[in-house]
């Protein structure tokens, strides 16, 4: 997914291989035959709002020619609607989606195979499903057989295969269809260690060969190795887009504060504690999503705490490494200072960083409203953060440094050395 | 504009896709399309003999076997005679009986084979994106290709047996079962895609299709009925049928042009209405199977 900011160029020189906008899919609740029956009689009169639930919404995606995308989100997420909507299986409910050109996909162990058929059988029969003459197939049928390279068992039913063989064949009937997109899962696992390598062969050539690829995965090891960008979806829609290391870290930070637990907000407000936070911005961000900042930026941290009676709260911030180990935290009251009132009863804690320390990575930061004292704390809201950079330092934070002067003077001589023997 | 180009530019190398239909223009889009017809229909003939020994004898024997069992109960159990020729030989009622039973079996078997081919595809039409339509029109023209088969092996069999038949009328017997044809696969795409939605349609079919089979003149002649019923056969849609085909093989009752005409029209407009519902309903299909 090369965001909005490359669609400009790539719309013009006319390398844009899918597009989707608004794209949405919702499912229709059907729970009683009833419902069937009045869906049929509002979609033959030409209504098409039939009572849904939505699955997917919203959803704009730009494939450039050559790219690889990767897709991630937990279960549920959508991965596989919208792959289905790419691939045509689907109709989109909302919004349009386009490939303009040929869709190779690997999705499913031997999805299209019958069982009962030969491996010959199925290869004639997927070839025809994806759409090739009977000539093409004639052409192609020694390079699937040798590519899949399943021996005899060619020439035997497919329910006799082993769920690699199966893979094999699948992949080598997509691989002869050489498609414009290819769109596959870790199915590839399936296979022993000389076929993967073999596919992962095929597929370093695809690309290389300027073929696209969009890849769906739990492994973030895979998505990095194989793609530049990554998609991210939650709960039907786009989370984060973007550059593939920023995306898998924003997911991987997502699911560390998932796993910690976040407590429900409603539920809090609705006890009548002392003090409770309302808001949460980092660097004017409120959202769960993470924020993306380099190494060096300002980070500016700023919670607003309404107080039941009126107390000036203290403010408390935290950040962790996403793995949970504690980097720095301090409060409003180890300071000495105090929040702010922003309204009747809202007190405003502000706290900036500026040249911020952090080395690239993940991390959490953490708001927490304390009594005055800085005795109680009451609750907690965190946000994600992702430091970028690019240094080859260790840990979590540049701590203030200087070489001793003896390092200096090495360092000078070596430089001052490799200059010389540069130029005789 | 920059679309087909791009296509053009990219695709024609790799042949088509149904994604890509303009890449390689109309007529490569249409073999790509009679290829996937054609494996569907493969594919509906070998599930049909699949396991069996004899395999594609079968599909010789089955109307064989079929014709002696019906001469043998019409002509000895019922002891039926052709209307207006009481005298003639009791053979005489079997290629009256074949005309009207062939021609039934094709379009009977095609309806309910049709009306299930998108559910019993689920799988495949959850999976990968092709035209669906073929599914369906694969399920029609297996029933048509087995059972035309099989009555052209009947009608030979039956001239060798001695019983008259005008052989030279054959062509048109095919070009009949062409229009019939028409009209299954009509209900064929209005079922198949009603019984995504209505799963109890199939049931109903097995109810009222040998309502409709004893309605028609398939096992006996319009002559047989008391004068006030005879009529009431002409709504049958599948009346015109048989009778036609008596009519031009056997010299057996005339049909006029004007019912023939009606029946044409019938089976185009069929075909038409059931293939835009299929149509219209085709893209929620992946939703309600």
């Amino acid at each position: 997914m090369s965001a909005a900011n490359t669609s400009a160029v790539s719309a013009v020189d006319g390398s844009l291989l899918a597009v989707a906008r608004d794209l949405g899919k919702s499912y229709p609740k059907v729970f009683r035959p009833r419902d069937r029956l009045r869906a049929l009689g509002k979609l033959l009169v030409g209504i098409d709002n039939i009572d849904s639930v939505p699955v997917l919404s919203g959803v704009n995606l730009e494939v450039v020619r050559g790219e690889s995308l990767g897709l991630i989100g937990e279960n549920g997420a959508g991965k596989s609607t919208l792959l289905k909507l790419l691939t045509g299986v689907l109709t989109p409910t909302k919004g349009s989606v386009e490939v303009r050109g040929r869709v190779g996909a690997l999705l499913e162990l031997g999805a299209g195979f019958h069982p009962e058929y030969t491996g010959r059988d199925n290869i004639s029969m997927s070839a025809a499903l994806y759409g090739l003459g009977a000539d093409e197939l004639r052409e192609k049928l020694p390079e699937i057989i040798a590519f899949a390279d399943i021996g005899r068992y060619i020439d035997e039913p497919v329910k006799h295969y082993s769920s690699g063989m199966v893979v094999r064949l699948g992949f080598a009937i997509v691989a002869a269809l050489r498609p414009d997109l290819l769109i596959t899962d870790e199915v590839l696992a399936v296979g022993d260690e000389s076929f993967q390598k073999k596919c992962v062969r095929w597929m370093e050539d695809y690309l290389a060969d300027g073929g696209t690829l969009i890849l769906v995965s739990h492994s973030m090891y895979h998505i990095q190795k194989l793609c530049r960008h990554a998609l991210w979806l939650r709960q039907g829609e786009v989370a984060a887009a973007g550059d593939v290391f920023d995306v898998t870290q924003a997911y991987l930070a997502y699911h560390e504060r998932k796993l910690a637990g976040t407590p429900d907000r409603g539920a809090i407000a609705a006890q009548g504690i002392e003090f409770h936070l309302v808001g949460f911005d980092v660097n004017g961000v409120d959202q769960e999503t993470p924020v993306f900042l380099n190494q060096g930026d300002t980070l500016r941290l700023r919670a607003r705490v309404r107080s039941r009676d009126g107390r000036v709260p203290t403010v408390a911030f935290g950040i962790t490494r996403a793995d949970g180990t504690a980097v720095y935290g301090v409060s409003s009251e180890m300071d000495g200072v105090a929040p702010y009132l922003d309204s009747a009863d809202t007190f405003v804690g502000e706290i900036v960083f500026d040249d911020l320390a952090l080395l690239p990575g993940a991390y959490t930061i953490k708001a927490h409203p304390m009594d005055t004292e800085g005795v109680r704390l009451f609750d907690t809201l965190e946000r994600g953060i992702v430091v970028r950079g690019s240094t080859r330092e260790f840990g979590l934070v540049r701590l203030h440094h200087r070489w001793g002067e003896a390092s200096e003077r090495l360092l000078r001589q070596n430089m001052a050395a490799s200059a010389s023997s540069d130029s005789p | 504009m920059a679309v087909s180009e791009l296509a053009d530019g990219r695709n024609v190398e790799h042949g088509s896709s149904w994604n890509a239909p303009k890449a390689r223009g109309r007529r490569g889009a249409l073999t790509a399309m009679l290829a996937l017809t054609a494996h569907f229909i493969r594919r509906e003939l070998r599930n049909r003999y699949l396991g069996s020994i004899s395999g594609g004898l079968w599909a010789l024997l089955q109307p064989l076997i079929q014709l002696a069992i019906y001469s043998f109960v019409w002509t000895y159990v019922f002891k039926m005679r052709l209307p207006g020729d009481e005298g003639s030989s009791p053979a005489a009622i079997v290629p009256f009986l074949a005309l009207g039973v062939w021609p039934w079996n094709a379009f009977s078997e095609a309806v309910m084979r049709s009306a299930t081919s998108i559910q019993d595809n689920a799988g495949l039409i959850g999976k990968v994106a092709f035209p669906r339509g073929v599914l369906v029109f694969a399920a029609s023209s297996a029933s048509f290709l087995l059972h035309a088969f099989g009555f052209v092996v009947v009608i030979i069999v039956i001239e060798l047996l001695g019983i008259p038949v005008r052989l030279a009328m054959l062509p048109l017997a095919l070009a009949v079962f062409a229009m019939l044809f028409m009209l299954a696969l009509g209900f064929g795409y209005l079922f198949a895609a009603v019984q995504v939605f209505v799963r109890d349609l199939s049931q109903v079919l097995g109810q009222v299709l040998p309502l409709m089979m004893f309605t028609a003149p398939v096992l006996y002649a319009r002559e047989f009925l008391p004068e006030r019923f005879r009529s009431l056969l002409d709504w049958n849609p599948f009346t015109f049928y048989p009778e036609y085909l008596r009519a031009e093989l056997l010299g057996i009752g005339t049909v006029g042009i004007g019912a023939q005409l009606m029946a044409l029209a019938l089976a185009i407009v069929m075909c038409a209405v059931g293939y835009a519902v299929f149509r219209r309903l085709n893209p929620r299909f992946e939703d309600f199977l």
